[in-house]
């Protein structure tokens, strides 16, 4: 569980690091959580794309369960909250409450991250599955509890099942992506 | 930056979930309680980001009109065929138009035709009437002082729109067909009979005294007549149609409820004068005193 803290040891030890390499570990640190500020800026911008709005915390949720499961270090619990927060304010959701769903899907993959990563892909993808219908089902209370009204829950449950469809592709970029950084970490 | 423990650090890294956890549910809560707070950091932040957006939208709209034009570069060979076939079709018209043509001037040259003078013309703008003693009538701007005269025509683009009743040096009001005050002579095309025109301040004007045997027919194209002398004939008016059994309408071609320009057309045709002939009393002119001819009533040598 000393995972986020290795990098901050590491610094402390490896006075040697060239500005050029610290440059490029921030950078790679960074990575995720810039990635999901920009697809919640593109998506909450004026798209044509049907579905989108259903479709952003869908790929947020995906992009935050992902690396708090695998890597845990590009997503600490910071840079959830502020990128629930700002989904907050570009989009209509009270504010607040993306923020609170999108920390209890980072702290679920974070604490569960030792058992699913020696899991079967298909395994993985049914309890994710369980975990994003839950996101979205409480998206859908907490949004019906502030308005005091009863709302469709269609939206809600379109936005699960786009939650679950899209794991496995962003789950396999990520991967690559991984992968990639794994590679060039090694040499 | 103050030296902690690596057990300590390791219970604030625990902690850091928990205290973030709280502080979204303080700002849920804030948000509820403050809410013109919240609108305004929303407005804040959509302020920031309205130039991303907007180029965001821009690129949409371009890669949308790029993909437009690819289609259209793709359905263009297929439009290229379908205009060249036009085209020859087209041509074969032409050809036919101008054999018609000759044909027409050989026959007309054969027959020694007079030729009809090509009448003169002015276009006003139609500003709308809203004195006068017509129910359906525009006043045009166009008068005397560029040629407008009472009892010129006056045509929409597709069809006789109305009379001159009077004129002005500037404007001049024209009586459409119409009004109840119009009576037309006008001539079925397909028959060549003859009928009245009668305006009931209705878009549709009445078709009266038709001959019986020759009934108008739905559809049938009506012309104006040159009967009176009023009109030229075969100026298009309308087509007829059955209101009910037995009671012919006009629907005029031109779109008289919203009328924007007109062409008044001067025939000429108050000049024509029919050739004096014994017995016959010529009509009344305003411009020209009553001489009846009596002389030619009278018998050779009996004047005097």
């Amino acid at each position: 569980m000393s995972d986020p803290h290795q990098p901050r040891w590491e610094h402390d030890t490896g006075t040697q690091l060239t500005s050029r390499q610290r440059l490029d570990r921030t950078a790679r640190h960074l990575l995720p959580s810039v990635f999901t500020a920009l697809v919640i800026i593109f998506f909450s911008g004026p798209l044509t794309v049907p579905g989108a709005a259903e479709l952003l915390p869908a790929i947020v949720i995906n992009t935050i369960f992902f690396w708090s499961v695998w890597r845990p270090s590009g997503m600490p619990s910071l840079a959830v909250f502020l990128l629930g927060l700002f989904m907050d304010l570009v989009g209509f959701t009270p504010l607040g409450v993306s923020a609170f769903i999108l920390l209890l899907v980072h702290g679920i993959g974070s604490y569960a991250r030792f058992g699913l990563m020696r899991m079967n892909f298909l395994v993985v993808w049914c309890l994710f599955g369980l975990v994003g219908a839950a996101a979205a089902a409480l998206q859908w209370a907490l949004a019906c509890l502030f308005r005091l009204h009863l709302l469709d829950p269609a939206p809600a449950f379109f936005e699960a099942l786009l939650c679950i469809g899209v794991y496995p592709l962003l789950s396999a970029t990520f991967s690559w992506f991984l992968h990639i950084l794994d590679e060039k970490d090694a040499p | 930056m103050v030296p902690v423990s690596i057990q300590v650090r390791q219970a604030l890294s625990k902690l850091v979930l928990p205290v973030l956890l709280l502080m979204s549910v303080g700002i849920i809560i804030a948000g509820q309680a403050d809410r013109p707070l919240a609108d305004r950091a929303r407005m804040r932040v959509a302020d920031v980001l309205a130039p991303l957006w907007g180029l965001l939208s821009r690129t949409q709209t371009d890669s949308q009109r790029f993909v437009h034009g690819i289609q259209e570069a793709r359905n263009l060979a297929e439009e290229n065929h379908r205009l060249i076939a036009e085209n020859a079709n087209l041509r074969r018209w032409y050809d036919v138009a101008v054999s018609l043509a000759r044909e027409n001037d050989a026959l007309k040259t054969e027959l020694h035709w007079v030729p009809e003078p090509t009448p003169a013309f002015v276009t006003g703008r139609v500003v709308a009437d809203s004195g006068g003693i017509y129910a359906r009538a525009v006043l045009l701007v166009a008068g005397t002082t560029s040629g407008v005269q009472a009892g010129n025509i006056a045509l929409a683009s597709s069809g006789l729109a109305g009379r001159v009743t009077e004129v002005g040096a500037h404007a001049a009001r024209i009586l459409l067909i119409t009004d109840i005050a119009s009576r037309l002579p006008v001539e079925l095309e397909s028959s060549h009979a003859a009928a009245i025109m009668v305006g009931d301040n209705s878009p549709l004007p009445r078709l009266l005294y038709y001959s019986q045997d020759t009934r108008p027919i739905e559809g049938e194209r009506v012309v104006t007549s040159d009967q009176a002398g009023a009109f030229p004939s075969g100026i298009p008016i309308g087509s007829v149609h059955y209101l009910h059994p037995g009671q012919p309408v006009v629907q005029p071609f031109a779109r008289l409820d919203r009328l924007t320009m007109l062409r008044v057309f001067d025939f000429g045709q108050s000049e024509i004068e029919p050739p004096e002939a014994p017995g016959h009393v010529p009509l009344t002119r305003p411009h020209r005193a009553l001489t009846l001819p009596f002389k030619t009533l009278l018998g050779p040598g009996q004047e005097g």
